[in-house]
């Protein structure tokens, strides 16, 4: 969108949002939305199977925002009273399971009772807004669209904004003012792909570290590919995090509907399919790759499925990855990087392959997930809070850069080798306020 | 006497005010650094052309157990070794010290490109420990030792004065409070962005807001901040030759036009009792406003298309409408009731967010105020711009009231 500001803020006030109906409003995404549109929008309906399940979703949107006045501007009900719920409704924001048959029942019977001129978006993370808009009437597609929330919407305010091939042009950039203005959401508009682009290039890299931890275990996967690379949380504590269900239901979908040149990677590592079959599924069941026994921290070990302490493991020594953090310790993230690069020893080789392979991962889906790789960069800076691909190409050089995705062996993005092999140094990421320093953390 | 040159403001550049930098282990070297080496970027100086630097900071020593600030400019370029620099304190005001201080030099003609650096690391202690060292902004031993966050309490005793002399209800700072948190929403690099605001909130008294000071609650109140600003000053020689370089207009680049800076007593309680019988509640502070307008041949505020102030907490954004004649004194709440304060309203103030919505983080607030004055007037201020906007204003001030620093900043 690249109207003048005054004229998004009026954009933003341009189409009445008065009431919002939550579905499935005590999931994580749902309650987590809801708790969002209560800061912007008069009345939030929140609903459930059942009006308990609605009320749970209810206190914890109350807690995860800590305001009791979320519940001023709230009410709540079972999918009984889904027709009256409705015909007041502006904005209805679908957030039940990732089921494309369940949703498609909801929306059987939200077509019969909305009313002609209400949004209904859908907080979907994977299924295409094509193919769940297929059949619908046309009012229905003119108004539907993807509007993908990161967890917790509160803390995370990247956000992918998806319309469908019939939606109207105008709802879309409507509802990206309105999220922009009003709920303080840095939109990516992406294609309507695989797991939208986020998820499609941000799990990528998650679950090569997953693989990656079968050969030299979770401890030192997570530490070669840590904080000094450009991101806050590791990546196999990120996957407990999320939840090892969702991470599977994710890659899964991806390897399944992708045929891509990184295709392997995406493949769920055969030790995950079988701790998740013992329960396993990250810190929501009390551990995954990492849980505490009291003061000890254990780390899973891949192959036996048991749980050691993470204390009498040997861990190669990583001087190298001291001497990066150092540098970035005192802003010197250039200087950081090509530290990285010039790194010997067989770990510094390792993780340059993981980094190697996000960057060009990315680069390849530019065009193909987001129109360009500015899009891509803004939903991993915004949604993961990790380096964007972009700005770890500008910091290392374009030439280094590609001389580190061919030496791990990966086909190098046509824009690089263009940029690698011109005279003048050529800058990707240039938006002008996102600090790309807050990304490499010292350690 | 040679006429006094002008000082040009040629831009500059913020780091993200949510960042935690000890989180991130960095270094009070790297917020220095990012600051520095972001402004050289966006306004593309060489290193080789910056002349001097000023650094304002409040209380490094005590966070950071770091002092001589002045050198740690030049350690961010090799090519700045042996520049003459130096630090300003002034508890909240310290970078408008610093940015006064640059522009007489650069009015006397001693330097033609001055860097002016607003810096302070502040999530480095506990609240509690934090809110201690700030005390330090007033008479210490008389107002702050032993007391808990001191100064949420100091500018409750604002608020009190208002509802004393005029009345004021709490639904009137809560509405400032929301104005800035929502601003703060369109400002990527503010510290509450994602944060959860609207009036409800700013009103509810319960555990949820609780209260710090008085009447001041929790919304009510500026940000613990870590951040670095850093603007370039220049003489009309450089900044003709900066504008050529980039094919602008003279006439478009923006320049400090006026300015204002008292310092009242230290102590809360003198400062009331100085003002007992005037309609001020604050005079120096006026004094600041007015002088500032005075010599940029300005009117009154309708001569400003907008307002950064020094919203510390909510009571200090209250006094500061009816100090700048947006109201007559002890009308604030009519502005607020009449949404004049919206980035679309009649008098815009803190469409950045301001101290509360943006962050405090103390040395480096005013040298923020002046660059958003300067996007602002540039048309660069990107989702929070005030559109048309060609003169701006700020207020800075240090302690309870103490040190007022204003600047005009217009194209």
């Amino acid at each position: 969108m690249s109207s003048a500001p005054a004229q998004i803020r009026k954009l933003a006030t341009g189409r009445r949002l008065e009431h919002v109906v939550v579905l499935g409003a005590n999931g994580t995404m749902g309650y987590g939305g809801a708790a969002l549109f209560t800061q912007a929008i008069p009345r939030v309906t929140f609903l459930a199977r059942t009006r308990e399940k609605a009320q749970e979703g209810l206190a914890a949107a109350t807690k995860q925002v800590r305001s009791e006045t979320v519940a001023n501007r709230a009410d709540v009900g079972s999918y009984e009273e889904l027709d009256a719920k409705l015909a007041s409704a502006d904005l209805i924001f679908e957030a039940l399971t990732e089921d494309f048959a369940l949703k498609q029942q909801m929306f059987d019977r939200v077509e019969k009772s909305r009313r002609a001129d209400s949004i209904v978006a859908t907080v979907t993370s994977g299924l295409s807004i094509n193919e769940l808009a297929e059949g619908r009437s046309e009012s229905f597609r003119r108004h539907f669209l993807g509007l993908h929330l990161f967890n917790p919407p509160n803390v995370i305010v990247g956000t992918e904004l998806i319309a469908g091939r019939d939606t109207d042009p105008a709802l879309v950039d409507f509802i990206e003012a309105f999220a922009s203005v009003r709920l303080g959401r840095e939109i990516v508009r992406t294609h309507d792909t695989p797991a939208f682009a986020g998820n499609r290039v941000g799990f990528k890299l998650l679950n090569e570290v997953a693989q990656l931890a079968e050969q030299i275990g979770p401890v030192l996967a997570d530490r070669l590919v840590g904080p000094y690379t450009g991101r806050a949380l590791t990546p196999l504590a990120t996957i407990d995090l999320v939840g090892w269900d969702i991470h599977r239901a994710i890659v899964d979908n991806v390897y399944e509907k992708t045929h891509d040149e990184a295709h392997a990677s995406l493949r769920l590592p055969g030790y995950m399919a079988k701790a998740m079959q013992r329960g396993v599924l990250g810190n929501k069941s009390g551990g995954g790759f990492f849980k505490r026994d009291g003061k000890t921290q254990l780390a899973l070990d891949p192959a036996s499925g048991d749980y050691r302490p993470v204390l009498e493991l040997k861990l190669p020594k990583l001087d190298y990855i001291e001497r990066v953090a150092a540098l970035h310790a005192v802003g010197r993230y250039r200087e950081g990087l090509a530290a990285f690069l010039a790194a010997e020893g067989p770990e510094a080789e390792i993780a340059r392959r993981v980094i190697a392979g996000y960057v060009s991962y990315a680069f390849h889906r530019a065009g193909e997930v987001t129109d360009t790789i500015t899009g891509i960069d803004m939903i991993m800076a915004s949604g993961f809070n990790w380096a964007p691909p972009s700005a770890l190409v500008d910091l290392m050089g374009a030439a280094a850069a590609a001389q580190m995705i061919e030496r791990a062996g990966l086909s190098l993005p046509a824009l690089l080798r263009d940029a690698a092999k011109s005279a003048r140094t050529q800058r990707f990421f240039r938006h002008p306020q996102l600090n790309v320093g807050k990304f490499f953390v010292a350690s | 006497m040679a006429a006094k040159s002008e000082v040009y403001v040629l831009g500059g550049y913020q780091t993200d005010f949510a960042r935690n930098w000890t989180k991130e282990n960095k270094h009070f070297s790297a917020l220095m650094r990012e600051g520095v080496l972001g402004a050289l970027e966006r306004c593309e100086i060489a290193p080789e052309e910056v002349e001097s630097a000023h650094v304002g900071n409040f209380a490094a020593e005590l966070y950071c157990m770091q002092g001589h600030l002045g050198a740690f400019f030049t350690e961010v370029d090799p090519k700045f070794s042996g520049l003459p620099t130096s630090r300003h304190e002034a508890a909240c005001a310290s970078g408008s010290i610093a940015l006064l201080a640059a522009s007489a030099e650069i009015e006397a003609g001693r330097y033609d490109l001055q860097a002016v650096v607003g810096i302070e690391q502040m999530k480095t202690v506990s609240a509690a420990q934090g809110g201690s060292y700030l005390g330090t902004a007033a008479w210490y031993d008389q107002e702050a030792k032993g007391v808990e966050f001191p100064f949420p309490k100091l500018f409750g005793r604002l608020g009190d004065e208002y509802d004393r002399r005029y009345g004021l209800k709490d639904e009137h700072l809560a509405e400032i409070s929301r104005i800035n948190y929502d601003n703060a929403k369109l400002n990527a690099n503010a510290q509450t962005r994602t944060w959860y605001m609207n009036k409800q909130h700013a009103l509810c008294r319960t555990e949820d807001n609780p209260a710090v000071g008085g009447r001041i609650r929790i919304s009510d109140c500026s940000q613990v901040t870590d951040g670095a600003v850093c603007v370039f000053l220049a003489s009309r020689a450089y900044a003709e030759k900066w504008a050529r370089g980039r094919g602008v207009e003279l006439a478009n680049v923006p320049r400090i036009k006026g300015w204002g800076h008292n310092t009242a007593r230290l102590r809360f309680d003198d400062k009331i009792a100085e003002s007992r019988d005037q309609q001020y509640v604050l005079p120096h502070v006026r004094s600041t406003i007015t002088s500032a307008w005075k010599r940029a041949g300005i009117a009154d505020v309708n001569g400003v298309d907008g307002i950064e102030t020094h919203d510390c907490f909510t009571t200090s954004e209250y006094m500061a409408i009816d100090h700048f004649g947006i109201t007559a004194p002890g009308e604030s709440w009519k502005a607020v009731e009449a949404g004049w304060l919206a980035i679309d309203g009649k008098h815009p103030i803190n469409p950045s967010g301001g101290l509360i919505g943006a962050g405090h983080p103390v040395g480096a607030t005013g040298v923020r105020q002046l660059l958003d004055a300067t996007l602002q007037v540039t048309g660069q201020a990107g989702a929070y711009q005030v559109e048309g906007a060609k003169t701006f204003q700020t207020l800075n001030i240090g302690g309870s009231g103490t040190t007022s620093v204003s600047f005009i900043v217009a194209v």
